[in-house]
């Protein structure tokens, strides 16, 4: 009797395990935190919407994605891009496509987003006097002032409907900018809850299915890229890193880009689940407090930065995504390699770990040790420090538990202190510390945006927020380096102004250059990606391919293009449906196949420079 | 605590007849000697006891380990970057080209050619031979240039080196389980490992940087144990005071104690603290626990409150009071031997609450991380993903299991004690 | 005397009245121990109030912070974006605030919520709180009635293996926090040995399901609520086995036991109507206490089983710095804490008729 109760119980387990397998088949498994409504709504223009990251795209179809690995757009819903002879931007889209509530796609679509960019007072509209619909599919963007950071900014807008926002944005195009009525209109608009969501792209959320586990998004066959998918029906997993990690295990979940700690990733890859890795652009750096002596001495933050070994530190850090940075410029490798020219990147002072250098640095300013190692400054006060981090990041704080062991090994006497995390960024905007764990640079691929980390965001700007004035940092924005004297806060403003690229490479080396002689900020390592794969049940290209160079997370992620070209498939089936219509295979993967000799070379690049040995 | 030493020390001093002694020296004198008598018939009353004795050995273990250990073994505070998450019992192994099988020791190595990769344990282990026999470094190298283990390893398989240091989890992942096939090919025809056993074994494993966790076990209990001790003595001292000031007046005082505790009890904590983090730095042991111990103390306060409340009532107490003995008599010989099991139980737990309210604390910042304590190994370990993996989960579960296991201790002590003092379960003993 | 005061304060005899009432209304002591808990509620919800304001960075810098980690724009630039589309003032008066607060919490209205207008603080503890309630709930009545019947077994065989092995499962059960109970429950059962489905189990019942008193219904519910049962069950089981240990053996040398013995009742009848019943008394008053803190204490584990309560809503009011949603919970478990307290003083006279006497006297 009892044996057959446990075998009953067994059955039952049995068939639990198995019955979301059968259900699953053409069902692409992803991952992003959300809430559920009404807390989560569907007005994506307001805080707290259900926006799902970069799976927005396959919602609210985005008008281009950048090829990082080319420079080039490509666009989406955008057929035919660029700047007219006036210099304004003109988009004209790829007709025949509907949103899920039986609109059909136009200019209006376009108008309305803009219109509430607007109304929201956006970055893009300083650039902007107007925009004007030409016809059905065409819109005008009147520019005061050409950039490639306006152009940026339009071609990565996510497209909404007209019909859910058309009314709100209408009545903001004909009002003045804070006139009568205008703030009114921004609170109906803050506090606006669309029905029910409407999608433009390949798949649409089905409301009643949204809960705190997961939500379900159909095959939308009218939208964007609509007719040429592979799966069915997407599952959206709900939750933060420590809530996803046990579905990826269980081989419920199939992709996530969050970032996984490196223990964790070991674990995936151990179980032959890919692991695949893209620069972020972005990672920690030392902060130092320029009031404090003598962090602001050039050679102290020199000696620093040759007394932490970067490529130990990302590596306990991070495991394999801790890159550590080479060029130290205040961006990205990647970045460095692009915009600047091979002389002046041959030019840098790369701080390759060296005690020795660190030591004679400090004593060509009069520093000595005292007898038990430690370093006492010329005015015999020792180089004792705090260095606070966010205590809740787990990177930032191996980085900083690491940094400081071997800055105390070199001589420093640093002391460590966790700091809650939303206190953290506080703290260093009103000048309340002297070392800290912060970002240099940021997900994105315009340089002069880098630099506003160290020169604007963390340098003297805490005051805004009315969190008491500060200073930040408090580093002189007006520097004096090897090219003369520059300011190096209007310099990362100005190098994304214009669209003469050979203009902005200039600005873009100053600024390199400059921060890679004085260090405002010493940068530690860059974060790359590690999202978690699972090619048992998705099928993408080999990650190999260029487009693999794009962004993990974010704008321009390769796996929400995978999809929107029709190239991520169910395992088994070959990638990229053969005969789909519409926009159909990605141009990049098209030119690859077709052995485009310019990308020859660039793939073999790629390959060779990319970061995806999957396990040891 | 206080409690039961006072108790202890009565019971002691009665058997001595302290009151006649004929000179103050001796008087003096005696006192150490009562403690002393009395410990030994305690640890004689304790031996009948059998939990109770494990639980005591148990704790005078937990002493040795965490604050005479330390003195002996060194802190690991070296990165080693090949030997991140080692599996228990890892170790660093010599690994030999098969033609050379008989090199075993660091003896027989001398005159030949060993290599070492930078950035792991391999370097501090070989540097006391290094003038009897030739290093090769290899540089660890990040996923950019190449890694340099892999290099070090092809260098074995071609006897460009006679032999290499290499760490246990690398010789199963990059030897026994190398996916290249070309690779796999080459290793598993010529490489051998003649010394499975070459360095130290890493008895909990290695944490996310490569370092021994035992060495962190053993550095971790220390302050830790004191604060929650300095917590939990304060919150407990805190608790009776006030709870039975409060049971035994009744009255306005009563009233006024009783608010405070629900008010203290009822004041959100998570805001609180986090607000203080941005105020105060506990960066003592001390101050820490003295914290912790402030704000602990109400749950205790309203049950030894109601306990007395409901002992004064009892019949030996009335009779007590019929024969007008003072209060104290009353409080400490009549009533508190009455509520020790009953307190012993809830300073344990107030222990325990105060050893997780560190690590509570560790998260938003208010404690040092500093003091590498099993609070903050069970932090960054869960926090790091160690969890998840095998190889790693000590990190996380050596702490836990070191506390739990101090609270075993702990608890079978309490319950020896409470059976000891306890003049009802004595008489029934 | 008497004169005198009437006619410095001359007061109707109907005011008079009020006056003596209330006098001895206080009198009463149930009605005072009411008012006292009253003013505690108020005195912690505003104590509240104030700290949730000066906690790090307010609902407009965690936005910002957002932005600027997301978005290379400046400082001034994220900062004008949101504070234009944000129903916040960070330089509104906090005295205001609190007044208008007061006032709204007189009508029993909690506000809406700062970061997602439009939504009532109310409706959203109304949706959060009883999932909380009942797994919690559940977990507790479990775990103290376990841990009721093993105490006083292990007191009964006192000194056996029985016993000794019980007191080593139960202190260290205790000693282990529940949220590693939860993440190994995951990943030894969940994930190694594979023993349940772990996405399935996740939410508080199954979505396609209409709710209600339907088979199907219940029986999810209780599906999902099974783990983060489980787990407050083995996370607070062991306190309460100890706790009926001790309180069990103090009881069985008492005179009463052992004069019904001498009676000859039988051993069934002393156990439950005598030693159990006496014995349980004092874990009654902590069981009253436990309840009012245990809703605040299930945020991780709500967290790690996607078992939405009012622990996650809590957080994520946390996270973002919604200072009305935050005051809103808050003022929930303040209240849970401090009437459960209040239960346990009212009622612990009645339990304990040793007690009644004194309070009477």
């Amino acid at each position: 009797m009892t044996k057959r109760i446990i075998l009953l119980a067994v059955m039952l387990f049995a068939l639990g395990a198995f019955a979301p397998a059968l259900a699953q088949g053409e069902t692409l498994n992803v991952a992003w935190p959300y809430q559920v409504p009404p807390t989560g709504h569907f007005n994506t223009f307001a805080s707290g919407g259900i926006a799902l990251g970069q799976y927005q795209d396959i919602h609210e179809p985005p008008l281009a994605v950048l090829l990082w690995a080319t420079g080039e757009y490509e666009g989406m819903v955008a057929e035919e891009f660029g700047w007219d002879a006036d210099g304004n931007y003109v988009i004209k889209m790829v007709e025949g496509n509907s949103w899920s509530d039986g609109s059909a796609m136009t200019a209006d679509d376009l108008m309305a987003t803009f219109n509430i960019f607007r109304l929201r007072g956006d970055t893009v509209w300083a650039n902007m006097s107007g925009i004007e619909k030409v016809d059905d599919s065409t819109v005008k963007f009147v520019m005061d002032a050409p950039s490639s950071l306006v152009e940026r900014i339009i071609l990565t807008t996510n497209l909404r409907p007209a019909s859910v926002f058309g009314d709100i944005a209408d009545r903001a195009a004909m009002m003045d900018a804070g006139g009568d009525g205008w703030d009114d209109l921004l609170q109906e608009l803050t506090a606006f809850r669309p029905e029910s969501p409407v999608s433009g792209g390949p798949y649409t959320i089905l409301p009643d299915t949204i809960n705190e586990a997961n939500l379900m998004m159909e095959l939308n066959p009218g939208g964007f890229a609509g007719d040429i998918q592979n799966f069915d029906m997407v599952r959206m997993w709900n939750g933060e890193t420590e809530v996803v990690t046990p579905l990826v295990s269980n081989e419920e979940l199939h992709y996530i880009t969050h970032g996984i700690p490196p223990t964790t990733e070991e674990a995936f890859a151990n179980q032959g689940i890919d692991i695949v890795r893209s620069g972020m652009n972005n990672g920690p750096g030392v902060y130092v407090n320029h009031a404090v002596y003598p962090l602001n001495l050039v050679e102290v933050r020199q000696a620093i930065a040759y007394a932490i070994d970067r490529v130990q530190n990302g590596v306990v850090s991070l495991g394999e995504s801790g890159v550590a940075v080479e060029y130290m410029t205040g961006m990205s490798d990647g970045l460095s390699d692009a915009w600047l020219s091979d002389d002046t990147i041959d030019a840098l002072n790369t701080y390759e770990h060296d005690l020795m250098k660190a030591e004679e640095l400090l004593q060509s300013i009069g520093f000595s040790r005292n007898d038990a190692g430690t370093w006492m400054d010329d005015n015999g006060d020792p180089l004792a420090f705090e260095l606070t981090f966010p205590q809740e990041f787990a990177d930032w704080s191996a980085a900083a538990e690491n940094a400081t062991a071997q800055l105390n090994d070199f001589g420093f006497d640093i002391t460590t202190r966790g700091v809650q995390f939303q206190q953290h960024p506080q703290d260093i905007y009103s000048s309340n510390f002297e070392m800290a764990i912060r970002n240099w640079g940021l997900g994105d691929p315009i340089p002069g945006r880098h630099y506003l980390q160290a020169y604007n965001r963390y340098n003297g700007q805490g005051d805004l927020a009315g969190e008491g004035g500060g200073g930040g940092m408090n580093f002189d924005n007006n520097v004096d380096y090897s090219g003369g004297m520059v300011n190096v806060f209007d310099l990362s403003n100005a190098s994304s102004q214009g669209v003469d690229q050979a203009v902005q490479a200039e600005l873009v080396t100053q600024l390199a250059v400059s921060y890679n002689e004085l260090l405002p900020a010493i940068p530690l390592w860059e974060r790359y990606t590690n999202n978690s794969l699972n090619r048992r049940f998705i099928s993408v290209p080999d990650d190999s391919e260029p487009i693999f160079a794009n962004f993990g997370g974010g704008a321009d992620n390769w796996m929400t293009y995978l999809i929107l070209t029709g190239v991520t498939a169910p395992a088994g089936r070959r990638p990229g449906r053969a005969g789909g219509t519409g926009h159909a295979i990605g141009s990049l993967l098209q030119r690859t196949a077709a052995g485009d000799p310019a990308l020859g070379t660039l793939h073999q690049q790629f390959a060779e420079s990319q970061i995806h040995q999957r396990t040891r | 605590m206080a409690c039961w030493i006072r108790a202890f020390v009565f019971q002691a001093s009665d058997d001595m007849d302290i009151q006649t002694a004929p000179n103050p020296l001796i008087a003096i004198l005696s006192i150490p000697w009562a403690i002393l008598r009395g410990a030994f018939r305690f640890v004689g009353r304790l031996r009948a006891n059998t939990s109770g004795m494990i639980g005591f050995i148990g704790l005078v273990a937990y002493f040795i380990f965490t604050f005479i250990l330390p003195r002996f073994i060194e802190f690991d505070n070296e990165p080693n970057l090949d030997e991140i998450v080692g599996p228990i019992g890892s170790r660093i192994q010599l690994a030999v080209h098969q033609d050379n099988a008989q090199l075993v020791t660091f003896e027989d190595l001398a005159g030949k050619t060993v290599g070492v990769v930078d950035q792991t344990g391999g370097p501090d282990l070989i540097a006391p031979y290094a003038d009897t026999l030739t290093i090769e470094k290899y540089r660890w190298t990040s996923r950019r240039a190449g890694p340099g283990l892999e290099a070090s390893l092809i260098d074995l398989a071609n006897k460009e080196i006679d032999a290499l240091l290499v760490f246990s989890k690398t010789v199963t992942e990059l030897i026994h389980n190398q996916e290249n096939p070309e690779l796999r090919a080459l290793f598993d025809d010529n490489i051998v490992i003649s010394n499975p056993a070459l360095g130290p074994p890493h008895l909990l494993g290695t944490d996310t940087q490569g370092r021994d966790i035992a060495t962190h076990v053993v550095h971790g209990g220390r302050v830790l144990i004191l604060t929650a001790l300095i917590g939990g003595v304060i919150s407990t001292v805190i608790a009776l005071f006030l709870g039975s000031i409060a049971a035994l007046t009744g009255g306005v005082l009563d009233s006024a104690l009783t608010a405070l505790t629900n008010l203290i009890l009822a004041i959100p904590r998570f805001p609180l603290l986090v607000v203080m983090a941005g105020l105060i730095r506990f960066d003592n042991t001390l101050y820490l626990g003295v914290l912790i111990g402030l704000l602990g103390w109400p749950p205790l306060m309203r049950a030894i409150r109601s306990q007395v409340l409901s002992l004064r009532e009892r019949d030996f107490v009335e009779v007590a009071r019929s024969l007008g003995l003072s209060t104290n008599h009353i409080m400490f010989r009549e009533i508190l031997p009455n509520m020790i099991s009953y307190v012993m139980i809830n300073f344990i737990f107030s222990i325990t609450f105060a050893m997780y309210e560190q690590i509570g604390l560790v998260v938003l910042g208010l404690a040092p991380i500093n003091d590498y304590t099993w609070g903050v190994m069970l932090y960054f370990g869960r926090s790091r993903g160690t969890l998840y993996n095998p190889d790693g989960a000590s990190m996380a579960l050596s702490p836990v299991l070191a506390i739990a296991f101090f609270q075993v201790c702990l608890v079978l002590f309490a319950r020896a004690l409470e059976e000891i003092f306890d003049p009802r379960l004595r008489a029934a003993v | 005397m008497e004169s005198r005061s009437l006619n410095a304060r001359p007061v109707t005899p109907g005011y008079n009245k009020i006056i003596d009432a209330i006098r001895k209304a206080l009198k009463n002591y149930t009605v005072r121990v009411f008012v006292q808990a009253i003013l505690t509620i108020w005195a912690v919800a505003t104590l509240t109030f104030l700290l949730v304001r000066e906690m790090p960075g307010n609902p407009i810098d965690v936005l910002i912070e957002q932005i600027l980690t997301q978005e290379g724009i400046s400082y001034q630039e994220a900062y004008d974006r949101v504070a234009a589309s944000f129903n916040f003032d960070p330089n509104a008066s906090v005295l205001d605030l609190y007044l208008d607060w007061l006032t709204d919490l007189l009508r029993f209205d909690l506000g809406t919520s700062i970061t997602s207008p439009g939504t009532e603080v109310i409706d959203e503890i109304a949706r959060f709180l009883p999932w909380t309630v009942f797994a919690v709930g559940m977990g507790l009545l479990i775990s103290f009635v376990l841990g009721i019947i093993l105490g006083m077994t292990m007191a009964y065989y006192r000194n056996s293996f029985l016993d000794h092995s019980l007191s080593l499962l139960s202190s260290f059960m205790t000693g282990v926090p529940n949220y590693i109970w939860g993440l190994l429950i995951i990943i030894v059962l969940g994930i190694q040995l594979n023993l349940f489905n772990v996405g399935e189990l996740r939410g508080t019942y199954d979505i396609s399901l209409v709710p209600g008193l339907n088979a199907a219904f219940v029986l999810s519910v209780f599906k999902h609520a099974a783990l983060p049962i489980a787990t407050y069950v083995i996370a607070t089981l062991g306190g309460w086995m100890l706790n009926m240990k001790s309180s069990t053996m103090g009881v069985l040398n008492e005179d009463y036991v052992n004069v019904a013995e001498a009676r000859g009742l039988k051993d069934n009848r002393i156990i439950t109507s005598y030693v159990g019943r006496n014995a349980a008394l004092p874990l009654f008053t902590q069981l009253t206490i436990a309840v009012g803190f245990v809703l605040g204490s299930g945020v991780v584990i709500e967290e790690i089983f996607v078992y939405w309560g009012i622990g996650h809503y809590l957080f994520q009011a946390i996270t973002v710095r919604d200072y009305t949603s935050m005051q809103g919970v808050f003022l929930i478990l303040t209240m849970a804490v401090v009437f459960s307290n209040l239960f346990a003083d009212l009622t612990y006279g009645l339990l304990d008729p040793r007690v009644r006497v004194s309070g009477e006297r």
